[in-house]
């Protein structure tokens, strides 16, 4: 009787018509009884304070009661004519409708289907964790990016990366995220492509290649997608670790979504040991070029504060050769870190070859702000916002809500709206388009280099030769 | 009128389809539903072992048994006569262990599925039903060879891959031991027998023949667990429909009560009715008791 009664049982066609009588009769019994409820409540209301004995059936009886399991056609336990306790939990109507309950997402599952069922029309790019492909859905006509998993010469069966990125992107349901389609397989056990929207530009070659950078407008607006996306990432306990321009892909309408989870994984908290080989060089934030072994979210951040100066100047930020210049590079613009904006940095694991010059007085704001200069047509508070972002002490940082309740956005000139943003010519639709000399995102599994920093600040090897002995002097342009 | 909140997946889960619960592709295969159930049973307990040897959290552990009770489900998956139940379980348990904070290497898991699947050696009654030998066994009779490690692990990874395709790569199992817990202290219920007994109950539920984890959503569980803990306990709760706040209807509440109470004694039944035999946990052992079974039919 029981399996008869499960919710999956009511779905299944065959019993569809016994379901659906057995429904209404119950429907009409339920009717039938809260009509009785009704009066037996302004009986109940007519005695007022008259105390029912408690019911038999509640829960707390069952106790001393029988030791049996509840029956379905039991009463309510909080039948309203008892007065229970519980006045907050139980409706005023004593109504069993079940409306206000909440319906869980329930997906299925299935076997993949066969990479045959579309059709590859050009190739896009190869990243460091597969080969994208434009291509169409056989059935359905639509157009998709088809992008095959790298997985030659696993020695522990599938990646690990590879079912993270599945595992985050099928989580991950958000507007401002890619949309995994669906997974599917070619003849060998190891073609693994992931079927994805399809979407005309990457915000990397996009920048590359316009005339001028995007309008203030336009940059909020991009900006609070791309944050927006992020949020909802680290709502569901998912760390990106790759953002950068490439990775963000734009739509001929305005709208922007994170893509390429390659490196994301889910985060706890405490956030347990993480490798620190992640996010692309020039995207890294300084703690994780310093060693940290245990990091969280803001590393992310750090990410959005590259990518937003880099909207605002149609340059990457900061560009360094290698993670010793990268150091040089960050600390030539946010000032070198001190006790008092970032305490406790010496005890990292890479901070103890730094050699810092001696620590200028410093504003007493900590995240200090960023040089004017760098940014000039930057409003105060998208300064302000910057500076917290690049801020080298992990803790200040905005979390991605803060950011987006940040006076930036809402400050003149507001975003612009998605439907009004200029479109252009796809480079990933139409025509081939050229390499970026963007470093690639670390690979899965290396060994984290040990690093010497003795050079950034001296002239020692490994250092920007150009820049020996003048760390914070500002090379414009 | 329920309605939907975006970013609740991480607490719910994909479940079987009506078709994937009344057809399996081991019962268009021929293998009798009690006797799928029995080696489904099997194969849960023998992952939740395995687990323990390799020291596991019980969170790996309870994804790797869902993982392999979502497997056999419905017509495209996977057959007891084409898969052997101990190495799904074994690629189960790597799979799950590889996406947590606790990856085990493929020699871990073969190692402790050679000890659990030697028929000397075992501790468990479906594969040794003698017992727990009393003197040490020798140990070549589950030391893992190299010739064999180098076998097995190509099962492992090619079975994980399997696995994987049948599921569509959706790995993702959500449980329900820390929603019961947090709902327990909404409840304010600070008992530390209750919270032991709430995740007992969902433990033993992992091997429910009703297939408890793919029909219900974590929520429900814990729900029905919280139910049966404190009222075993004799913790009194608050009066009225307090598991409506947590999104359980009454009937629902019901059914996984009664599944849950029915887990101890399907697993009583289990170990009666095979007592003495073991439980065919590869294909070749599923064949053999196939044919076993028609024999005797023929034979009355």
């Amino acid at each position: 009787m029981s399996a008869s009664k499960s919710r999956w049982a009511e779905d299944d066609p065959e019993t569809e018509a016994i379901v659906a009588q057995r429904k209404r009769e119950k429907e009409e019994k339920r009717r039938a009884k809260a009509e009785k409820q009704r009066l037996l409540e302004e009986a109940s209301k007519a005695q007022a304070a008259a105390t029912t004995p408690a019911d038999p059936t509640s829960p707390s009886q069952d106790i001393n009661g029988d030791s049996g399991p509840p029956k379905k056609r039991r009463r309510l336990s909080n039948d309203p004519d008892a007065p229970s306790g519980g006045g907050e939990i139980s409706t005023s109507e004593g109504s069993k409708k079940q409306s206000s309950l909440l319906r869980f997402p329930a997906g299925e599952w299935g076997p993949c289907r066969h990479v045959d069922n579309f059709e590859r029309l050009n190739h896009i790019e190869e990243g460091s964790y597969g080969w994208v492909s434009r291509a169409k859905d056989i059935t359905t006509g639509e157009i998709v990016a088809l992008k095959k998993l790298k997985i030659e010469n696993a020695p522990d069966g599938f990646p690990v990366t590879g079912l993270r990125e599945i595992q985050t992107l099928l989580e991950a349901r958000h507007q401002n995220v890619v949309y995994l389609r669906e997974v599917v397989m070619g003849n060998k056990m190891d073609d693994v492509y992931l079927v994805m929207d399809f979407l005309e530009h990457d915000l990397k070659t996009l920048l590359d290649e316009m005339r001028e950078p995007f309008l203030p407008s336009e940059i909020k607006t991009l900006l609070l997608q791309v944050v927006g996306g992020l949020e909802f990432l680290h709502s569901q306990w998912i760390m990106h670790r790759d953002l950068k321009t490439s990775n963000l892909l734009l739509n001929n309408r305005g709208e922007i979504k994170i893509a390429d989870f390659g490196m994301a994984r889910y985060y706890g908290d405490p956030p347990p040991k993480l490798t620190q080989l992640v996010v692309t060089l020039w995207y890294r934030s300084p703690e994780l070029l310093l060693g940290v072994d245990k990091y969280g979210t803001e590393i992310d951040m750090w990410s959005i504060g590259c990518i937003f100066g880099e909207l605002l100047t149609k340059e990457p930020l900061l560009q360094g050769k290698n993670e010793v210049d990268q150091v040089s590079k960050i600390f030539a613009l946010t000032g070198p870190p001190n006790q008092q904006i970032w305490p406790g940095f010496r005890s990292l694991p890479n901070a103890k070859s730094l050699r810092l010059p001696a620590t200028p007085a410093t504003s007493t704001r900590n995240p200090p702000l960023l040089p004017r200069s760098r940014f000039p047509y930057l409003t105060n508070a998208g300064l302000d916002l910057l500076s917290s972002l690049l801020a080298l002490n992990p803790a200040v940082r905005p979390t991605a809500q803060q950011c987006l309740a940040h006076p930036y956005f809402r400050e003149d000139p507001r975003p612009k709206p998605k439907e009004m943003f200029p479109s252009f010519p796809s480079k990933a639709g139409l025509e081939k388009r050229r390499r970026h000399h963007t470093p690639e995102a670390p690979k899965h599994g290396q060994d984290a280099p040990e690093l010497d920093f003795a050079g950034v600040f001296g002239g020692a090897p490994g250092g920007d030769a150009g820049e020996a002995g003048a760390g914070f002097s500002l090379r414009l342009g | 009128m329920a309605h939907r909140i975006a970013g609740l997946k991480h607490i719910s889960n994909a479940l079987a389809t009506p078709d994937q619960l009344s057809n399996s592709s081991s019962s268009i295969d021929g293998v009798p539903s009690e006797l799928e159930t029995s080696i489904r049973c099997a194969g849960a307990q023998l992952t939740q072992d395995a687990g323990v040897l390799l020291y596991l959290s019980q969170d790996i552990i309870a994804q790797a048994i869902v993982i392999f009770t979502r497997f056999w489900l419905g017509a495209d998956g996977g057959s007891l006569r084409i898969y052997s139940a101990k190495d799904v379980s074994a690629a189960a348990l790597y799979l799950s262990a590889k996406l947590s904070f606790q990856p085990t290497s493929p020699r871990s898991v073969l190692n402790a599925y050679s000890f659990l699947l030697s028929p000397q050696a075992s501790p468990l009654w479906f594969v040794n039903p003698q017992g727990t030998p009393s003197q040490p066994p020798a140990t070549d009779c589950y030391i893992l060879s190299e010739g064999s490690y180098q076998a097995g692990r190509l099962v492992l990874l090619r079975i994980e891959s399997v696995i994987l395709r049948t599921l569509g790569f959706d790995t993702h199992v959500a449980l329900p031991h820390t929603i019961a817990l947090t709902y327990l202290q909404t409840l304010g219920v600070n008992n530390p027998s209750v919270s032991r007994r709430i995740l007992e109950h969902l433990n033993a539920a992992l091997l429910s023949p009703q297939l408890l984890y793919v029909t219900h959503q974590p929520n429900a569980l814990a729900v029905a667990a919280i139910y049966l803990a404190t009222r075993e306990n004799g913790v009194k709760l608050v009066d009225g429909e307090w598991w409506e706040v947590f999104d359980v209807d009454r009937e629902e509440l019901g059914f996984l009560v009664v599944g849950m109470q029915s887990t101890e004694g399907f697993l009583r039944k289990e170990k009666k009715t095979w007592k003495g035999r073991t439980v065919p946990l590869v294909t070749d052992e599923v064949d053999a008791e196939i044919e076993r079974r028609r024999m005797m039919e023929e034979g009355e």
